[in-house]
């Protein structure tokens, strides 16, 4: 059984640059304030009508260019987002549109911050059983038109930005070579500690006038900051540990661990309960802030072209987030 | 490579009420998605004779989550009790249970997770316009869910094939336009609602001549993958919205007869109606241990699959 390794990487943020300054228009808040708790300098917001496909197939294409492949050539195409264009089908179908491909399988992963990495152990379950040889995974979120732009929704609104990137995944000719393992977890009890309640399925209509009205609408996110915090704290080494372990290496076999963006403060906590020192961690949430689903591809993209990833180097990916889920996936680059 | 297996079905129907003249299952007050689909898992455990604790690995497929996120694969997994497993929500509108199936089976076959729970539920009623403007529509649609265990095949019993194509260039003939997130600034606007696009819209017409053509290759392309000619089916369940897509089906087919139109007196239950009308055939005494089953559906995306299944 081969492992499926990433062939091709590709990204798309907006050109629109929101700095923690220009947040001050729509609320209370500073710019010291939010880099204090979050390590956020600047996030990127789309300007205009733009779906997280419009991104998407520009990080496609990308990646299907650094791959060699074609796009007829996919087997599976996976969209991750919790921001899709449209509330039905899948944004993977509206992808398929846009790359002007049809009849492969192509579906949503619908799994927020973890998004990714679920999205990446599907990829690598289909290609390993021998059902895919090519398959498309985007991670793709347009934050910007689902948050509460006020003081009302400023603790949640001041982390997250617009993005998306995407892999071409396929069975890795080298034994040994590719993805190594994927470890994914959920804990629904506390789902609605990073929560977007509506529309949803426990009111009859799912969705009325009245509700955009309501002093807290449900159709913004919200968040308990310090419930998620703590948990990240916990998961994240773990679910690292357990990636290291279950391949039988240790953190000094590491040679870069990639968090999935949620916040400056946790990814440094991670890394000191963890003891690794800044030269193998990888962030870049101070220009992006959280693009959830897309953060770990868009960081493998930049620590990849900042030469911080060689041959033959170890891996881990991890992502902690809304569900609350959690995951990891270990590769030998 | 082992195969997998389906181990244990389990359904969850609502309590049919008048929609607009047709009984249609329906959940009232709505209890949330996974609601449904615990009642559906429950009873798919029982007859796989497992616990919550068995289940490695949940695969929720749903148009309707409980909520617009995280997934219902989460809640499902709360209330189930299943420690803190993998929970993983697909979208792939009407094929959603065969995407869910299919995605066991690969993590199955490779020996990731040993016991995987897949689920089908729709909470449709919320969703759609039971004003006179949208009843002939929302009339089409009903409640449910259905459940399987996916595990390794054991003797003759397996997952044979499974095939599954989406073509988004359709997407609009059959569709939900909002909340979308490619709305600047602002996703879901009382304009929006006001003028109902928050609904599902559907062209009967293309919707139908695709499905005509989609649903019977669709089977065909399964069975040959399977190495089985139709005669080697014992039953064919055939899910589409409406539900003279699935009778024409058959006729194409040859199979009239030896087929379950799973629309035909409960309504469309998009991701539920396969799990669901497998699990009344099993109880009914048509399929049992041996029996080879079909399961194919066409719909939204534009989607069609089918997977060959002996019990």
């Amino acid at each position: 059984m081969p492992n499926s390794r990433i062939l091709g990487i590709g990204r798309c943020v907006p050109d629109n640059v929101v700095t923690n300054d220009d947040m001050t228009r729509w609320m209370d808040t500073s710019d010291e304030w939010i880099q204090q708790r979050t390590g956020i300098r600047e996030r990127r917001f789309v300007d205009r009508d733009c779906g997280a496909t419009d991104l998407g197939v520009v990080a496609a294409r990308e990646a299907l260019g650094r791959a060699g492949v074609a796009a007829e050539e996919l087997d599976l195409i996976l969209f991750a987002t919790l921001s899709p264009d449209i509330e039905m089908p899948s944004c993977a179908c509206l992808l398929q549109e846009k790359l002007g491909v049809a009849g492969m399988l192509a579906f949503d992963i619908r799994n927020q911050c973890s998004g990714f990495l679920y999205g990446l152990s599907v990829a690598d379950n289909f290609i390993r059983s021998g059902t895919a040889r090519r398959v498309l995974l985007v991670g793709g979120e347009i934050h910007s038109s689902g948050i509460d732009l006020s003081t009302r929704g400023r603790e949640v609104a001041v982390i997250f930005g617009d993005g998306a990137a995407a892999v071409v995944l396929g069975p890795s000719e080298v034994e040994g070579r590719g993805i190594l393992s994927t470890h994914l977890h959920a804990e629904g009890k506390f789902a609605e500690k990073l929560w977007l309640e509506g529309p949803d399925t426990r009111h009859r209509p799912r969705l009325t006038e009245a509700m955009l009205d309501a002093d807290i609408p449900t159709v913004f996110p919200r968040m308990e900051g310090r419930y998620v915090f703590r948990h990240a704290v916990t998961r994240f080494p773990e679910v690292i540990r357990e990636a290291l372990d279950a391949n039988h290496l240790t953190l000094e076999d590491l040679s870069l661990l990639i968090p999935h963006q949620a916040n400056l403060r946790i990814s440094q906590m991670v890394a000191s309960s963890l003891d690794l020192p800044d030269s193998k961690v990888f962030n870049n949430i101070d220009r992006y802030g959280n693009t959830t689903a897309c953060s770990i591809p868009l960081a493998l993209y930049e620590a990849l072209d900042a030469g911080r990833v060689k041959d033959g180097d170890l891996l881990c990916l991890a992502a902690f987030g809304a569900g609350f889920t959690w995951a990891s996936a270990l590769l030998r680059w | 490579m082992p195969r997998s297996a389906i181990l244990g079905l389990g359904d969850y129907l609502p309590r049919l009420v008048d929609c607009g003249g047709v009984s249609r299952p329906v959940e009232d007050p709505p209890p949330g998605t996974s609601v449904l689909g615990l009642h559906a898992s429950r009873a798919a455990l029982e007859s796989a004779r497992m616990s919550p604790d068995d289940v490695d690995f949940i695969v929720f497929a749903t148009i309707n989550p409980d909520v617009t996120f995280p997934g219902a694969a989460c809640y499902l997994q709360d209330k189930l009790g299943c420690g803190t497993v993998g929970s993983l929500d697909v979208r792939a509108q009407c094929t959603g249970f065969l995407c869910a199936l299919m995605v066991a089976d690969q993590f199955v076959r490779n020996g990731q997770y040993q016991s995987v729970l897949a689920v089908g539920a729709e909470l449709h009623s919320v969703w759609v316009d039971y004003s006179e403007k949208g009843i002939a529509l929302a009339r089409l649609f009903g409640d449910g869910a259905g459940a399987a265990i996916i595990g390794p095949a054991n003797g003759d019993s397996g997952i044979l094939a499974t095939v599954l194509h989406m073509d988004g260039s359709r997407h609009r003939q059959f569709w939900c336009e909002y909340p979308a997130s490619r709305q600047h600034p602002t996703r879901i606007t009382k304009e929006n609602v006001r003028a109902g696009k928050h609904f599902p819209q559907m062209d009967v017409d293309d919707v139908r001549s695709f499905g005509l053509r989609a649903l019977p290759e669709v089977v065909r392309e399964a069975a040959a993958k399977a190495d089985t000619s139709l005669d080697g089916v014992d039953r064919f369940l055939l899910s589409h919205v409406l539900p003279d897509v699935a009778e024409a089906t058959a006729v194409d087919l040859g199979v009239a007869g030896r087929h379950t139109n799973s629309s035909a007196h409960v309504g469309h239950l998009g991701a539920a109606s396969l799990p669901l009308t497998l699990t009344q055939e099993v109880r009914a005494g048509r399929l049992g241990p041996g029996s080879t089953v079909c399961l194919a559906a066409a719909g939204a995306g534009y989607s069609w699959g089918a997977a060959i299944v002996r019990l």
